[in-house]
């Protein structure tokens, strides 16, 4: 079903949105970055901007999840699980980010079902903004994750200059617009044509060198990357695990317990695959201790067709995170290009 | 749906030291009903909390057979294991599990069994051991072989010695280095083989110890003519969440937690890092 909504009515719809849940939306900080971050008003959405460096998967699988309180009572402990049902509207992120959050849900609907991620995830209701200008180092075309979507979102928003066309995908999409119906108005047959053609201009717009994954995965499937390879790729990364942090599909956790105030907060805490310590065990034996394994292992989960067949897709959106984090250049396309031609870049 | 992180209560009903730096913890709920409820197999393993550390995956190292004890066995070697160790009886941790998939103990009726264990990996053994014992008429003949650095680094030194007495089965104890007062075996674990006579095609092998043991035995094993699939052996991984979506333990595309750790030397093999 499509509307479409005038573009000086949106601010009425945000405020609608405002008054029934927390919104979430790409705003400009004082310093000029832009990032997600539950707004207060309507006026603080950007709708022109560079997508952030850290994907909103922080309101769905936080950097620091709380997921148990422990309280002490003398001897004796109780524990609680903690619930997080605040319903949110994530505005303006984009394809990717729309496709990633549908990945990482899927990972955890898989039994056992995680009921603390579903929790958010069900109280979220995800809006993208369709990319009809493509950004330098997306390749979201490679992964069928934009710079349109036809699923994966709850509403998904196309400037179409005068107005925005508003595509609804789920029930979450429907209440989110029933929210301020009298903003909106079935969509004329012109505005869906012109929403097509937008989209036939914006996969365009992506060039030949993009991220070619089909001969990649044939490889690394099949245990063909060469040993030599997989070593150089190792001794370019840095350990820094930004690749991880920054993807919005990248979900491995460790569990602490943090201290509040004498009550123990058992927290899930992002951890990345490229950490020496991330296989290492209490004995001292570490079964992926060198670079290598650790590179091979990150490309594996994300790009082999065994992971592809389990997940339905490839672990990557194509946002380009990892290109703009990486210091050492082992981001998904060059890496998927080095695997394809059997060679790495130097 | 259920929180699938939110532990259930226990407390240490008894602690009893095995070597210098290795312990026997039994736990019971502290509700009675969901120790009543909580089934296990060999071979499967717990998420045991430290409130105010975390948690980690020990191996149950008591029987099925046994509900009423149920015990793990866990050497101090890092920060939480630290924090175990200083708790006493009466204190509380956290249970989460059982996980994994288990020894197959039916598949084990009618067969010999044979025992290779180095260390700190009897535990995950003793708790098939003990489960064969109590149903011994099931199986054919029974034969441990354990070892450890030093008389001193033996773990379940009186079950050993009351293993040793019994007749329906074979013990044999090595250990790398002597102590004074050892009149024992000195030597490393697969040096036992010659000790005892195994027919490879009615025996299932069960190998767990250091890494470096593991493969030794199994080169040994096949060289006395074993089946892959009659060589079973029990991994260990960095397992944080029990349940296959942490990722620490995964190997390829399969998990130590959920697809293991019980697997024989044919699936080990195709196990790709």
């Amino acid at each position: 079903m499509a509307f479409a909504i005038e573009k000086r009515a949106v601010t009425k719809w945000l405020e609608k949105l405002l008054e029934a849940g927390e919104v979430v939306a790409p705003v400009r900080t004082p310093c000029g970055d832009v990032l997600f971050s539950t707004v207060r008003s309507a006026e603080q959405v950007v709708w022109d901007f560079p997508n952030p460096l850290h994907p909103p998967k922080e309101f769905v699988l936080p950097q620091t999840d709380p997921i148990v309180k422990i309280r002490r009572n003398g001897q004796h402990h109780e524990v609680e699980a903690v619930h997080d049902g605040t319903r949110r509207f994530l505005f303006n992120a984009r394809s990717c980010d729309a496709r990633g959050i549908a990945f990482l849900t899927r990972m955890h609907e898989m039994e056992p079902a995680d009921a603390s991620y579903l929790r958010r995830s069900g109280n979220l209701t995800v809006i993208n903004l369709a990319c009809v200008t493509p950004c330098p180092l997306g390749f979201c075309i490679c992964t069928d994750s934009g710079p349109f979507l036809s699923d994966s979102y709850d509403a998904q928003l196309t400037d179409l200059g005068k107005s925005y066309l508003v595509e609804v995908g789920s029930a979450k999409g429907e209440a989110a617009v029933a929210e301020a119906p009298s903003l909106f108005r079935k969509a004329t047959e012109d505005e869906v044509s012109r929403r097509k053609n937008l989209e036939v201009a914006a996969r365009n717009h992506f060039g030949e060198e993009t991220c070619h994954f089909a001969s990649a995965m044939r490889r690394i499937s099949t245990g063909r990357v060469p040993d030599a390879l997989w070593e150089k790729m190792g001794d370019w990364c840095l350990e820094c695990g930004g690749c991880n942090l920054v993807c919005p599909t990248c979900y491995c956790f460790s569990v602490k317990d943090l201290d509040r105030d004498g009550t123990w907060i058992r927290c899930r805490l992002r951890d990345s695959c490229q950490y020496a310590a991330f296989t290492l065990e209490a004995s001292g034996h570490n079964p992926r201790a060198q670079r290598k394994d650790r590179m091979k292992r990150r490309f594996f989960h994300k790009v082999s067709a065994q992971y592809y067949t389990r997940d339905g897709a490839v672990g990557c959106v194509g946002c380009g995170r990892c290109i703009k984090v990486c210091l050492g250049t082992t981001d998904m396309p060059a890496v998927v290009a080095a695997i394809r031609k059997g060679k790495w870049h130097e | 749906m259920n929180d699938v992180f939110l532990p259930d209560i226990a407390w240490l009903a008894d602690v009893c030291d095995e070597t210098p730096d290795t312990r026997t913890f039994r736990l019971r709920f502290r509700d009675s009903k969901k120790g009543e409820d909580f089934h296990f197999l060999p071979g499967q393993f717990l998420e045991l909390s430290v409130f105010g550390y975390g948690e980690a995956p020990f191996c149950i190292a008591s029987s099925p057979t046994r509900p009423e004890a149920l015990e793990t066995t866990v050497r101090r070697t890092g920060q939480l294991t630290n924090a175990l160790h200083k708790l006493g009886e009466g204190d509380e941790v956290g249970v989460r599990g059982p996980f994994g998939n288990g020894f197959n103990v039916e598949a084990a009726y009618g067969k010999d069994l044979l025992f290779v264990a180095g260390g700190i990996g009897l535990p995950p053994l003793r708790s098939l051991i003990w489960n064969v014992l109590d149903e011994r008429s099931r199986f054919g003949k029974v034969t441990i072989l354990y070892g450890a650095r030093t008389p001193t680094d033996l773990v379940y030194k009186q079950e050993l010695n009351e293993w040793r007495k019994r007749s329906d089965m074979e013990t044999h104890v090595t250990v790398d280095a002597a102590q004074p007062g050892w009149s024992g075996t000195v030597g490393v674990v697969p040096l036992l083989f010659k000790k005892v006579i195994v027919h490879p095609e009615s025996t299932l092998a069960y190998v767990c110890g250091p890494p470096i043991m593991i493969r030794i035995a199994i080169q040994d094993l096949l060289a006395l003519g074993f089946r892959e699939e009659a060589i079973i052996s029990t991994l260990e991984r960095m397992m944080q969440c029990g349940i296959g979506k942490c990722n620490h333990c995964a190997i390829g595309h399969r998990y130590v937690c959920r697809d293991g750790p019980v697997f024989n030397y044919g699936q080990i093999r195709e196990l790709v890092e």
